[in-house]
């Protein structure tokens, strides 16, 4: 049955695309917070830079579609959504739609959880999701 | 599916780069800033491979024939001198292109000393009004 294995490949390459409408990454892709460090205590009332590293990944801001590339979104105090999501936007997602690869964030006196989640040009997470480990950082 | 419409973008940004991108350098931020996260300027690197992070401030990157305001891709010079502002970076082993929006590259390089430096470029590869380029760092490899 020769001609029935490109249908079984093709078959296989859907059931494997993950849910629909979802971008793929590349499986060896890695998205990591560079600064602040996990721990990191800083000055209340004073904007700290946070540094997005991205590694076997590239940038493109939102709206262009170039094949393995994402923009970054950074959440704060928040879970990341699953694969093929779109993440929200408000206070505890920020997006950085303009390919920004670093911000300035003030956050209020406590403790806080920052992760960095990769979004395609729909700001949807990516098929594995692209996902920072989830930091702590303590303003006081 | 998204090969087809990257296609006619590519495409299209090719046919504009011919008509009007020497005359009109593309502007950006004054304040935009490129540098090295890592390495530093005098770091010494035992065995020829490292990543090079590449830093970006007050800008945006975005893919090679991306139109899109106040963003660029970066280029790595290595043990060269700037290129001419108005054209077209080169593409060869001095001049390493990150086109795919690349932030971080793996770089191999041989035992010396070598100098370092990033220019962005925009969607044709052509550096911005003002160009943003950082300091050229030197590295040394033993």
């Amino acid at each position: 049955m020769r001609n029935l294995f490109p249908v079984a490949v093709a078959v296989a390459a859907i059931l494997a695309s993950g849910p629909a409408g979802s971008t793929d990454a590349p499986s060896n892709a890695y998205c990591y917070i560079g600064w602040p460090s996990d721990g990191a205590v800083l000055p209340a009332g004073k904007p700290f830079r946070v540094w997005f590293g991205l590694r076997n990944m590239g940038i493109a801001p939102k709206g262009v579609a170039f094949k393995n590339t994402g923009h970054h979104h950074l959440l704060i105090d928040a879970d990341p959504p699953a694969a093929g999501q779109q993440i929200p936007s408000d206070r505890n997602h920020l997006h950085f739609g303009a390919g920004e690869t670093e911000t300035m964030l003030e956050l209020p006196p406590g403790k806080h959880t920052l992760q960095l989640v990769m979004g395609d040009e729909n700001h949807m997470v990516h098929t594995p999701p692209v996902v920072s480990r989830k930091i702590t950082v303590t303003v006081r | 599916m998204r090969f087809p419409l990257v296609f006619p973008l590519l495409l299209a940004a090719s046919l504009h780069a011919g008509t009007a991108a020497a005359a009109t350098p593309t502007p950006a931020p004054e304040n935009a800033q490129v540098y090295f996260i890592w390495p530093h300027d005098g770091t010494v690197i035992n065995g020829g491979k490292f990543w090079v992070r590449m830093g970006l401030r007050n800008m945006g990157v975005a893919p090679k024939g991306t139109a899109m305001t106040h963003t660029g891709h970066h280029h790595l010079l290595i043990d060269t001198d700037l290129p001419p502002m108005t054209e077209p970076i080169p593409n060869d082993r001095n001049h390493l292109h990150f086109g795919a929006g690349e932030t971080e590259a793996r770089i191999e390089l041989p035992p010396g000393t070598h100098t370092l430096q990033l220019l962005l470029g925009d969607k044709d590869h052509i550096p911005h009004a003002p160009p943003i380029m950082s300091k050229k760092i030197t590295v040394t490899v033993r």
